[in-house]
């Protein structure tokens, strides 16, 4: 009985949002809004994200970014302070991290979107989300899933399921 | 357990740096400072973009700078690799000629010397961290007064250099104090002759005579040497376009293992050989002087160079004696081959500068008459260096004012009341030329880490009391515009610079005028060759742990240098590896241990410059011996000697990596003689594999998904055995450095390893570098219990550290023993400097698991990103491994077998082709061609 219990116990812990802070929406230097942004104005990922097309790594935007509208519109509004003061300081903005790409795994964001994944694929549908939280489960099921069934994409390489694509 | 971590001190004193490896490469800008620490926590990672980016700045994506490093001072232009402005990995440059895109070891491992926590990281007075502020409110008083008296008493060393800039810059401090002396210190070789210098072109050369010359690894052209030798050595297409190389030396060199004729000499019989081969040019032999070997030998180099005449190339080392140099000036203007194989062109490095009073010998006196009070020693450390190091030292005390200014405070720095943190190079701007010439731009690829000044910066503090920028004072030394000095910095080379200009007419040489010596084999004393450490040169390089821990060429030892004799002797005196003999030049004597080495002159010993450091940190603490103080005053004797010899009774351990290299039949290196290139018979067919491909062209390739198939061939026929693939290799994988006593437990963990083996009877010998095969019937992939080492769909076999639970049966069950075990945490502590030189795309591995050569895998699926990205195919030698981009020789080729143009294909249908141990039907996708040899007939 107990033995059942460790192994619920340690399933359910596992499942549980606090583990994989599904639904947890941290605290950001800012309030900013993906559905006011990329929902209501539909302005494209890339905009802000600007190096997901082009390298591992999608990019979160500079201070210059955020002001290149805000230096007109909304500009000595209290949400907007401390994106002022990161330039007026330059001092860095410092955004809380909703996913975690652990050491030992390799992804690489610009290859998906070459490829025509969606950053709501894996993302979930952010642009409706007034603060940002993670909304899938990231883990290698889900990585497997996709590469699994490549061809949706046009793709037809075996490659995609050797260890060495994520792993080395 | 315990805790090997504290085994590695070069570490233990590094600053703290909340700094965590992937996460610096992910977040842009601000690097200091970063919160969250991995683990436990479950507060998300905070991620910091910049405030405004570097214009065309890709957050993730690496980026290559040209700069130039110096190599005694020679430049040598590189690429560095770098991340988020972090320099990572250095690539050669293939616009200099000298580098071709290649490099040697020493350029590949000085990448971490950047980053070593043991650099000198601010002033120290008189043993007292200090501040540079405190320097100048000490100095300048001095240096106003010193003004005043015209310099009168002032001194300054540094070592010879290229850079234009620095050159300027020291006409202009004698200008400013035209009573101060300035000297030059260079413990290593000069490259010039009464203002000229030689420059070979080996692609040209037919026969080669090498005289106690290494020009293959210890020359500043060496790569550019390596490449165009190494043309001569390949085959192609089944044609073969073989030169021959014939070497006279005392002990084993690289150059000496790429001999076809190799003639071991003890320097004393040198003369009386040159001088039998001169006559003999000149159409008089006489070989009465001769042994019988001697005589063989002299009448083949004859035979061939009367052959071959304007193509062929006598070269001496700059080693050698005045009149061996001559030897070969004169021989080469009797084959008619200066100006085709050999050219001679103005001295590149200013050794000869009429303004510097002297060297060493010169400012000890000056010091010990009082003559010079102030003394200033730039970057040289001569308190090591010197034969002398305790003369020197005593000199230097009697200074009213001593000032030592380098990168790490060494035995000089110790007896310096000042000592001041020299930037690295990579830390600087700066310009040098290289051996060919060729105008090279060095640009800083970070800010400097530690508070470090440039030899630049300082010369010009020292000339005009004033602190510049380095970037001004380069950049004011060129009167260009903007724009052709931006092109000249994207390049790393100057446009429109370089190639040697033909030197004037020499005047007549004295001829040839030395009494024949005769091999004395006294009983108590030998005669001494002493050579840089092929690594670590004059001990410059005694803290890198990579560069101590790179198996010797021919002894394969490491962290240690030792004193090569001849079996013979070893057999006669009864003397075994690892004995401590002590030695004695006049009145210095030195222990050092004793490394028993086949092909050495019999009644020599060759003693390496650069161990036993006794000022050093971390790495280079303690070990070998110091051949310094065998060593004579006079250019001569600064490379030859003889010295008495006893027995201490100990004997101390010594780790050499590779310790069997006769191959007891069984052949793992396929040799074949030139001649016989036409009746070779095929042994493999690259086009058999196990894996399900259609072959190329048929209908069933065209529906066929593409499967790459990659493949490495090695060519034995080039490689030198010098390592630069080991260290790259090293630098791009994160392999980490184990020391001594693990080394010493077979626990290196190099990917690549070079094997040698002695072949046809010890004459020859024949280096064979061994990555992992990536078999199609991996051996070890059977018996992993976990599946941590499987196949891939190209063919790779690959390691996944994350499921590997180190039972090592893989290992057990590798017959090319190329797997690598982490026994221990090998990593340098977690706020060690250290980690920021890491590879961002591999990963760094933990304790307890295996590892080997992925033959570069995150450089395949970079490459394969990149094509696709674009939606093209893979282009043949887009995608290069470390090791094969690193390699002077181009020996390494990899490639893909489904490309039926491949460069890896071509060359695995040569008929020399062949597998290592085939026989096991492991059907390996790393193969080899045999080696080539050019004997005399």
């Amino acid at each position: 009985m107990s033995v059942a219990g460790a192994i619920w116990g340690t399933y359910a812990f596992y499942h549980s949002p606090w583990w994989t802070r599904i639904g947890f929406a941290p605290d950001q230097p800012v309030l900013f809004s993906h559905r006011h942004h990329a929902g209501e104005l539909r302005i494209d990922c890339r905009y802000c994200h600007s190096s997901v097309d082009r390298a591992a790594f999608a990019g979160l935007p500079a201070t210059q970014t955020c002001l290149s509208c805000h230096s007109q519109i909304f500009t000595d509004t209290a949400m907007l302070r401390p994106v002022v003061a990161s330039l007026r300081e330059n001092r860095p903005m410092a955004w809380r991290s909703v996913t975690r790409l652990p050491n030992f795994v390799f992804f690489d964001h610009s290859i998906h979107i070459a490829r025509g994944v969606a950053c709501a694929s894996c993302h979930g549908d952010v642009a409706h989300l007034a603060l940002e939280e993670k909304l899938q489960k990231l883990d290698m099921r889900m990585c497997l899933t996709c590469h699994r069934h490549a061809s949706a994409y046009g793709v037809t390489a075996d490659h995609l399921l050797n260890c060495s694509t994520c792993h080395r | 357990m315990t805790d090997r971590r504290d085994e590695f001190s070069p570490d233990a004193s590094s600053p703290p740096l909340e700094m965590e490896r992937r996460e610096f490469l992910r977040l842009a800008g601000a690097t200091a400072a970063l919160a969250g620490l991995a683990g436990c926590s479950r507060q998300p990672k905070a991620l910091r973009p910049y405030v405004v980016p570097p214009d065309g700045w890709i957050p993730g994506a690496k980026t290559f700078y040209a700069t130039a490093m110096p190599w005694e001072g020679f430049g040598r232009g590189i690429l560095v690799e770098t991340h988020e402005g972090r320099p990572t990995k250095i690539e050669g440059n293939p616009r200099h000629r000298d580098s071709g895109g290649s490099t040697d070891a020493i350029t590949q491992a000085s990448i971490r010397d950047l980053y070593d926590p043991d650099r000198s990281a601010a002033p120290v007075r008189q043993g007292t961290v200090a501040s540079w502020a405190d320097f100048s409110q000490d100095w300048l008083p001095r240096w106003e007064r010193l003004r005043a008296a015209q310099g009168d008493g002032w001194g300054i060393v540094i070592e010879p250099t290229t850079s234009p800039t620095l050159r300027r810059l020291i006409g202009e401090w004698s200008k400013a104090f035209p009573k101060a002396r300035w000297y030059q210190h260079t413990a290593l070789a000069r490259y010039d002759r009464a203002g000229t210098q030689e420059d070979y072109r080996f692609a040209a050369a037919d026969v080669v005579l090498a005289i106690g010359s290494d020009f293959l690894l210890n020359h500043p052209a060496a790569l550019r040497y390596t490449r165009e030798f190494a043309q001569r050595r390949k085959i192609d297409q089944g044609r073969l376009n073989a030169n021959r190389l014939y070497v006279i030396e005392s002990a084993w060199t690289v150059t000496g293992g790429m001999a076809d004729e190799r003639l071991v000499l003890a320097p004393s019989r040198f003369e009386p050989v040159l001088r039998a081969i001169s006559d003999g040019l000149n159409g008089r032999d006489d070989f009465a002087s001769l042994g019988e070997t001697e005589r063989d030998f002299a009448a083949k180099v004859i035979a061939d160079l009367r052959r071959v005449r304007g193509t062929g190339l006598c070269l001496a080392g700059p080693e050698q004696s005045a009149s061996v140099r001559t030897w070969t000036e004169l021989a080469n203007r009797l084959l008619a081959s200066e100006g085709r194989t050999v050219i001679s062109g103005a001295a590149m490095r200013g050794d000869g500068d009429a303004g510097c009073a002297g060297g060493l010998a010169e400012l000890t006196a000056a010091l010990n008459a009082v003559q010079v009070r102030q003394v200033c020693i730039l970057g040289a450390n001569p308190v090591y260096t010197s034969p002398n190091g305790s003369e020197f030292r005593e000199a230097l005390a009697k200074a009213e004012y001593s000032v030592h200014f380098g990168q790490y405070l060494d035995e000089t720095g110790e007896g310096c009341q000042w000592h001041l943190p020299e930037s690295h190079y990579l830390e600087a701007w700066g310009d040098l030329r290289g051996y060919d010439g060729t105008l090279l731009m060095q640009q800083p690829l970070i800010e400097p880490l530690r508070q470090g000044k440039s030899a630049i910066e300082m010369m010009h503090w020292l000339t005009t009391g004033l602190a510049a920028e380095g970037y001004d004072i380069v950049r004011g030394g060129y009167s260009v515009d903007e724009e052709t000095w931006r092109e000249w910095l994207n390049a790393g080379v100057a446009s429109g610079s370089g190639g040697l200009s033909r030197g004037g007419a020499r005047g007549p040489h004295a001829l040839f005028d030395i009494e024949s010596g005769t091999a004395k084999h006294e009983s108590g004393s030998i005669e001494l060759v002493i050579r840089a450490e092929p690594y670590l040169r004059d001990g410059r390089y005694a803290n890198n742990a990579w560069l101590q821990e790179l198996p010797r060429p021919f002894t394969s030892l490491v962290w240690d240098n030792a004193l090569w004799v001849s079996p013979e002797m070893a057999q006669r005196e009864k003397l075994a590896t690892g004995d401590v003999l002590r030695l004695t030049v006049k009145n210095r004597s030195v222990e050092a241990p004793v490394v028993v080495v086949n092909g050495t002159a019999d009644g020599c010993a060759i003693a390496e410059l650069g161990g036993g450091r006794r000022r050093a940190d971390g790495s280079g603490k303690g070990g070998g011996f110091d051949a310094f103080a065998l060593r004579g005053e006079s250019e001569t004797e600064r490379w030859l000697g003889r010295a008495a010899w006893e027995r201490t009774g100990r004997s101390m351990p010594l780790v050499q990596i590779q310790t069997e290299m006769e191959t007891e039949d069984r052949h793992p290196i396929w040799q074949f003689a030139a001649a016989d290139t036409e009746h070779l018979q095929p042994r493999e067919d690259p086009a058999i594999s196990l894996f399900p491909t259609p072959p190329p062209g048929s209908p069933a390739a065209a529906s066929a998904p593409v499967h790459h198939r990659w493949a490495m061939l090695i060519d034995l026929s080039s490689c030198t055995g010098c390592s630069a693939c080991v260290a790259a290799c090293q630098a791009e994988n994160n392999t980490p450095s184990v020391g001594k006593d693990q080394c010493g437990r077979g626990r290196h963990m190099h990917w690549i390893r070079v094997d040698r083996y002695w072949t046809d009877g010890g004459t020859r010998s024949a280096p064979q570098p061994v990555p992992c095969m990536q078999c199609e019937k991996a051996p070890c992939e059977l018996v992993c219990p976990v599946g941590a080492t499987v196949h891939s769909s190209e063919g790779l076999n690959e390691m996944v550290y994350n499921r590997c639970v180190g039972t090592r049966y893989c290992s057990n069950n590798c017959p090319y023993k190329v797997r690598r075990f982490n026994f221990f945490d090998f990593r340098a502590p977690r706020e060690s400097p250290l980690h920021l030189q890491e590879n961002p795309a591999v990963t760094v591995r933990a304790r307890g698991v295996m590892e080997k050569c992925s033959y570069c895998v995150q450089r395949i699926d970079e490459a394969r990103i990149a094509s696709e990205r674009e939606h093209r195919p893979l282009r043949d030698g887009e995608l290069r491994t470390a090791c094969q981009q690193a390699c002077p020789a181009e020996a390494i080729v990899f490639g893909d077998l489904s490309d039926p143009n491949s460069a890896v294909l071509r060359r695995k249908r040569e008929r020399t082709h062949y597998a290592l141990l085939a026989e096991l039907n492991t059907h390996p996708r790393t193969t080899y061609l045999a080696r080539m040899v050019n004997p005399s007939v």
